[in-house]
């Protein structure tokens, strides 16, 4: 039976027979060619394909094309290239290596055995045809020792590079960032972000951080290709090429790199940072102009991208690493924080606008406030009496806004404040940017499982508790105070020569200034907020300044020019009750409170900049406030002619 | 009692035993052929370095689907060969509609976790489809009137194919299963009259139907020192590299065409270059006779089978793995123009080894079946 059904199925199997012949003798025959081919090109013509490897070859190779600049808003360099040389050899070529190393390591003043072992080093990682870099930066003198060194030695050769520098170094590092060579492990994970537009080689210079990071693609241009004859040496030769090519080459230029234009103002930038070095403090700020452009941006301490460059060396990466100031983190938008009193204009506006508070009207404001079984204290023991609103603002009440954040409960003041910007990033095209956070009734219940307290209502009207936001985001919200509500986005590029595309998702609209809602324009919206509400709020923060028991009165100007705003000390945590009261100099540093200053400054009564600065761990905003003011004065002198004598205040 | 016994026999084969060795020991050197060179290739650069790890990883991905492929009743894959032909279909008109553009054309559908090229794996479906439809319909001496639905079934996908364009594997879509069709012989009028079209239409295709950067590689490959630059610049490196292997090769890893990065995609699609640099023509020749006798064994396995459609599957991946061999040495050795096609087992590339050792399973899988009646 199986037999049966066996031959049955090889029925056809005869006629098969001769098709698998016929197979046979078709791939045969094909491979004959193959093997042919493979005689001719090998044994036939072998000889003069290994001269041709041999003495000429032609190697395409790439020309860098120079990374853009940055400028500030006035056109000065913020980021510039100059030429740098470096010594290399490569292995291959090196006939003796202790020898070359013998004669190369005296002139440039380095270890023998170092030469010898990093060239074996990379000869076993990377292959004989690999250059090592031996010395970066040379000078000079040393660059003329080698080009002799070299006469001798095939293998050594001096290579030009490109350096990054930073003339201003820390005092911009945050915003503008730092450049490096590309690590191994970078390569894929690049060349997959960038879909490929950019193929990345060993030793290509990539931005990090900053707007180096996020305008890599637009600054780093396209490279070129040359191609050149050179001998299996790896030695350049611009002899006859053999007859195979038969044609000179044509060369592809580089495609250079576009330059960005930044808002950025360095003269104010520098006054910023010098002014935390003057007062001694960590912390960050921002100056903005009411449309969102950025005129500085500190975080201080900061770092110098121009090590980076240079290649850092593994004990000033451990000095930044291990500061507890932590001088590499942009503490601008990568750390959020309770804005404290800062918030409370936020909640003001929310008041009014719910008619929760009249603006004339007077509420009795004690030194203490009872919720519960709980006492919230303000920060004075004296209390505030009757007071309306401008007069809390100006006093900073914390019972005022108690008792208006009780009434108001948290899902209104977070539609005002979150219309202002907090809780959400800005865009700003730089990496690491934090949301923030502004909680409401259905947060709570999501994220705790468990309904909104009355006390944090109370918590959250003076800025603590689980609000946080950004030192940018409290600039955006202030700039739109000032403006009457008009939120804009914050920016920093001005322009771009020649524009082209970033990694950043990045509009050629978004150069301009971008409105993105108006709190007292859009009448249908839910965080619409009057106009008159504003003019309120904002009389409010002038008497911060300049009202006789104001929180900010060394910010004070003489008119026309004037600055209002809002100063905050926030706890950095929860204190147990035997805690509370111990002063806050006595504190552990990492316990001690932070100040806030925020502000805008006028000329003319038209808000012109937004200053917002934070102080960590100062205790008071009055380590804030001269900070602000040394921006607000340069800004004015800049750009309203300030005079010096007349910023002393009139007392 | 007779058939008692012979039933006991064949129960008692192990799967062991039943396992094809020369066949895996073959697969399995050209792989290690593929890694050697792989190494040499990866190791002269910078961003290759990961390229060798990912193939190992590949090939073990390879021979699990070998293996699972091959226990599995290739009857099976037949039946539903139909429906894994329409999706790829689908999968083919989608990428024209809503594809990945990359360089140009559009091939790929993005998956999230990888991009997908249908027409690969329509190579893949198209050799099954095939078998099955050839094996159905008991044709042998096709006629011009028996050739117009296998026409249909390799014709469509390939033009969706060439839309993309990828001149490539449209020519591989339309080489695989005609090779299949004529192995089950074509009347000699139609062969004739086959030729005497594709004579006619050569002239035509050039003037309409080839895009201007494929004629430029063709005009290269006519002419190398057109363009020394562009493909014209790959053919003649290339062309440098096979050459100064001469006899016995520059030694492994010395190779400075190799080394020296004048070779192009030293590791996926120039990888014979790398090879005959190093090993010269006695590596090149081994690697080609190993592949004739993989070839060979796939041919005999068909014979064996006693079973049409498996006999025709395996013509199949025969057509396949030789189709691309031809084209990709020949391409590099300078015979035809540069076209984007990978060497079997040999070429970096995680779905062009899956695919390969997939296909060569299902031979496993129709060479385990004989032993089944």
């Amino acid at each position: 039976m199986g037999k049966l059904f066996f031959s049955q199925q090889n029925s056809d199997q005869f006629t098969f027979d001769l098709n698998f012949k016929a197979a046979k003798i078709f791939i045969v025959f094909f491979f004959l060619i193959l093997v042919s081919r493979l005689w001719f090109l090998q044994i036939i013509h072998g000889e003069e394909f290994r001269e041709f490897s041999n003495q000429n070859l032609l190697k395409s190779s790439d020309v860098y094309a120079p990374r853009g600049r940055i400028y500030d808003r006035d056109g000065k360099v913020l980021v510039e290239n100059l030429p740098a040389y470096k010594a290399i050899i490569t292995p291959q070529y090196t006939e003796d290596l202790d020898k070359l190393a013998a004669d190369l390591a005296p002139a440039l003043g380095i270890d023998v055995e170092d030469v010898i072992r990093k060239v074996k080093r990379s000869r076993r990682q990377n292959g004989p045809f690999f250059p090592v870099d031996i010395k970066r930066h040379l000078s000079r003198d040393e660059l003329f020792k080698v080009e002799l060194i070299k006469l001798d030695h095939p293998g050594l050769a001096a290579e030009e590079f490109i350096l990054r520098h930073y003339p201003y170094a820390g005092e911009v590092a945050h915003t503008l960032g730092y450049v490096r060579e590309i690590s191994k492990k970078e390569i894929p994970r690049l060349n997959k972000q960038y879909d490929n537009k950019v193929k990345f080689k060993q030793k290509d210079i990539v931005g990090k951080k900053g707007l180096e990071e996020a305008f890599d693609l637009s600054l780093r241009g396209r490279k070129g290709q040359s191609f050149v004859i050179v001998d299996a040496k790896g030695q350049k030769r611009t002899q006859r090429i053999m007859n195979a090519i038969g044609e000179v080459l044509k060369n592809t230029p580089s495609q250079p790199g576009s330059d960005i234009y930044t808002t950025l103002d360095i003269e104010l930038q520098q006054k910023a940072s010098e002014a935390f070095e003057k007062y001694d403090r960590v912390g960050s700020l921002v100056a903005m102009t009411p449309e969102g452009e950025i005129l500085a941006w500190v975080s201080h301490p900061s770092f110098d991208p121009n090590e980076f460059s240079k290649r850092l060396s593994p004990e000033v990466w451990r000095k930044w690493v291990n500061n507890s100031d932590r001088p590499l983190r942009n503490k601008a938008i990568q750390d959020h924080y309770a804005p404290g009193s800062t918030f409370k204009p936020i909640v003001a506006l929310a008041g009014l606008q719910a008619g929760a508070i009249k603006a004339n009207q007077h509420v009795y404001a004690p030194s203490s406030f009872k919720l519960g079984r709980r006492v919230w204290h303000d920060h004075t023991q004296t209390g505030q009496g009757y007071i309306e609103v401008r007069e809390a603002l100006e006093r900073s009440s914390n019972v005022f806004f108690y008792k208006l954040g009780l009434e108001l409960g948290p899902d209104k003041m977070a539609t005002v404040a979150t219309a202002l910007g907090l809780g959400a990033t800005t865009g700003i095209p730089i990496r690491g940017e934090v949301k923030g956070h502004v909680p409401t009734r259905a947060w709570k219940e999501k994220r705790w499982g468990e309904p909104w307290q009355d006390g944090e209502s109370l918590n959250t009207a003076i800025g603590q508790g689980h609000v946080l936001v950004t030192t940018l985001q409290l600039a955006q919200a202030y700039s739109a105070i000032a403006m009457d509500g008009a939120v804009y986005k914050p920016k920093i590029i001005k322009k771009m020569e020649p524009a082209k595309i970033s990694n950043w998702e990045f509009k050629e609209k978004e150069f301009e200034p971008t409105m993105v809602r108006h709190l007292s324009a859009d009448t249908e919206a839910d965080y619409f907020v009057d106009k008159k509400h504003f003019k309120v709020v904002k009389q409010g923060l002038d008497r911060v300044v300049n009202g006789r028991q104001g929180t900010a009165r060394r910010a004070r100007f003489k008119k026309p020019f004037s600055v209002a705003g809002k100063t905050g000390t926030a706890q950095v945590r929860r204190f147990s009750a035997d805690q509370i009261y111990k002063p806050c100099p006595k504190r552990a540093k990492k316990e001690k409170h932070n100040g806030w200053f925020v502000g805008y400054g006028s000329f003319e009564d038209k808000p012109r900049i937004t200053v917002a600065v934070l102080t960590e761990h100062s205790c008071t905003s009055a380590a804030a406030v001269p900070i602000a003011k040394e921006v607000f004065e340069a800004f004015f002198k800049k750009y309203h002619n300030l005079r010096v004598d007349d910023d002393k205040p009139k007392s | 009692m007779i058939s008692q016994n012979l039933d006991l026999k064949i129960e008692s084969r192990s799967a062991l035993k039943r396992f094809n060795w020369d066949f895996a020991v073959v697969i399995l050197f050209l792989q290690v052929i593929g890694i050697i060179n792989l190494y040499s290739a990866a190791y002269s650069t910078d961003h290759l370095t990961g390229v060798f790890r990912s193939q190992l990883i590949w090939i073990a991905i390879g021979w699990s689907a070998f293996l699972v492929i091959s226990r599995i009743d290739y009857k099976s894959l037949i039946k539903y060969s139909p429906v894994f032909y329409w999706a790829n279909l689908i999968a083919l008109v989608l990428v024209l509609l809503v594809g990945k553009r990359i360089y140009g054309s559009r091939r790929w559908l993005d998956l999230m976790v990888f991009n997908y090229q249908p027409s690969e794996s329509m190579k893949f479906f198209l050799i099954l489809f095939m078998a099955g439809f050839l094996a159905r319909h008991k044709l042998q001496n096709f006629d011009f009137k028996d050739l117009v639905k296998p026409g249909l079934i390799l014709g469509i996908p390939f033009l969706l194919t060439y839309k993309q364009p990828d001149l490539g594997t449209a020519m591989l879509l339309l080489a695989i299963p005609s090779s299949m069709i004529l192995f089950l012989k074509v009347k000699r009028k139609v062969l004739f009259t086959l030729v005497a079209i594709l004579a006619i239409s050569l002239p035509a295709a050039w003037n309409y139907a080839l895009k201007p950067y494929q004629k430029n590689r063709v005009r290269n490959f006519l002419n190398p020192e057109r363009d020394p630059r562009g493909t014209g610049y790959n053919s003649i490196q290339a062309k440098i590299a096979i050459g100064s292997g001469q006899i016995l090769g520059r030694g492994y890893r010395d190779g400075s065409q190799n080394q020296l990065q004048f070779l192009p995609e030293r590791h996926s699609d120039f990888i014979f270059c790398v090879l005959s640099e190093e090993f010269g023509f006695i590596g090149g020749f081994i690697t080609l006779m190993t592949f004739l006798v993989l070839l060979i064994i796939i041919l005999n396995i068909a014979r064996n089978s006693g079973d049409r459609a498996g006999a025709l599957i395996c013509v199949g991946v025969a057509a396949f793995i030789f189709w691309h061999l031809i084209i990709n040495i020949g391409m590099v050795a300078g015979l035809m123009p540069i076209v984007g096609v990978p060497l079997p087992l040999l070429s970096y590339g995680g779905s062009s080894m899956v695919t390969f050792m997939t296909s060569l399973g299902i031979v496993a899988s129709v060479g385990n079946r004989r032993f089944m009646f």
